[in-house]
């Protein structure tokens, strides 16, 4: 179903809740694994993702569609992510390094990582970047995403994008370099 | 020399190679997020006045139009009437009809249904009953004393 019907029928009452729950059949993939690449953990994952439909839920009769209906419901996500992190942060008086090592932790002991050396160590690497240079890596490298709709999600100019996501490759490739063995 | 990783001349994978969740989590998500939703609703059905009020206070306000609404009706239906409208449809039947149906019909009046009545309609007999007061007792001393119950 397209998201201007799935719009249309959440407009009506009577069809509210089919075209809601066709919304989160829709998107429900894309949003859990933006979340799981940001906090690792698939419980984490799975409790902010239902924590993005339901605010999708709550504001989407005041969607003015200026923004496709997918960038819109990536940045409820996304600023979902961050807000979680800092407040883990806030939670623990953790310093920002502490929360990547630990989500670096979380990797290792992932079984779909056990015997890459390389894939291991890349991700390493991207969990010890700053929350919002990840966040822009993650978009840029795997989703392939366009610089003009990161800049709708994160409400950054594409230029700084640009430069954020050249650093965070820098980082990245330095970090496996230093870390692998010959 | 160690060689340099470069990141383009790495595999790109649509996302990091991390463990899947659950079989079945994207079918019970929708779900389980759907169900969710009904709270979020009835909270935005609330009026903006009781939206100030506590929960607690909310209860209790319920609490007490109930309440009051049981005691306004009680109140507004007043003492019981006496049921007239039975005895005069049956006052228009004629008495030999009357007599006909308690003949073949096999229905039986008892002494108890008889003292009922009496108490109910306390004037009823003086219309069909001449009997002195002694001729009265002296019929209610015959009874068994097990049917004197109701008298």
């Amino acid at each position: 179903m397209e998201d201007h019907d799935i719009l249309l029928k959440f407009q009506d009452p009577a069809s509210r809740n089919l075209a809601f729950n066709q919304l989160v059949r829709k998107y429900q993939s894309k949003v859990y694994w933006h979340v799981r690449k940001m906090v690792v953990d698939h419980d984490d994952a799975d409790d902010l993702t239902q924590d993005v439909f339901v605010k999708v839920w709550k504001h989407l009769e005041n969607f003015r569609q200026d923004a496709a209906l997918f960038t819109w419901i990536y940045r409820i996500a996304t600023n979902e992510c961050l807000n979680f992190l800092s407040s883990k942060r806030r939670k623990f008086l953790l310093p920002l390094n502490d929360v990547g090592a630990e989500l670096a932790a979380k990797i290792e002991a992932d079984p779909a990582l056990a015997g890459d050396e390389i894939e291991l160590k890349l991700q390493q690497a991207i969990l010890r970047l700053p929350d919002k240079q990840r966040l822009v890596f993650n978009l840029r490298y795997y989703d392939e995403m366009p610089y003009e709709q990161m800049a709708e999600i994160t409400g950054t100019s594409v230029g700084a994008l640009k430069a954020s996501y050249h650093h965070a490759v820098k980082k990245v490739e330095e970090y496996v370099t230093r870390t692998t063995d010959d | 020399m160690k060689p340099s990783f470069k990141l383009d001349a790495h595999p790109r994978r649509p996302r990091p190679l991390l463990s899947e969740p659950p079989a079945g989590y994207f079918d019970a998500l929708p779900t389980q997020i759907m169900a969710r939703l009904p709270q979020a609703a009835a909270r935005a059905t609330v009026p903006g006045w009781l939206a100030w009020l506590t929960p607690a206070l909310r209860t209790s306000l319920a609490s007490v139009t109930v309440l009051g609404g049981f005691a306004a009706s009680f109140y507004l239906s007043g003492p019981a009437q006496p049921a007239t409208a039975a005895t005069a449809s049956l006052d228009a039947v004629p008495r030999t009809e009357l007599v006909g149906y308690l003949l073949t019909s096999g229905a039986r009046v008892e002494n108890s249904d008889l003292a009922v009545l009496a108490a109910a309609h306390p004037n009823i007999t003086k219309g069909f009953l001449h009997a002195s007061a002694e001729e009265v007792a002296d019929a209610l001393d015959e009874q068994p004393s097990e049917d004197l119950t109701y008298l």
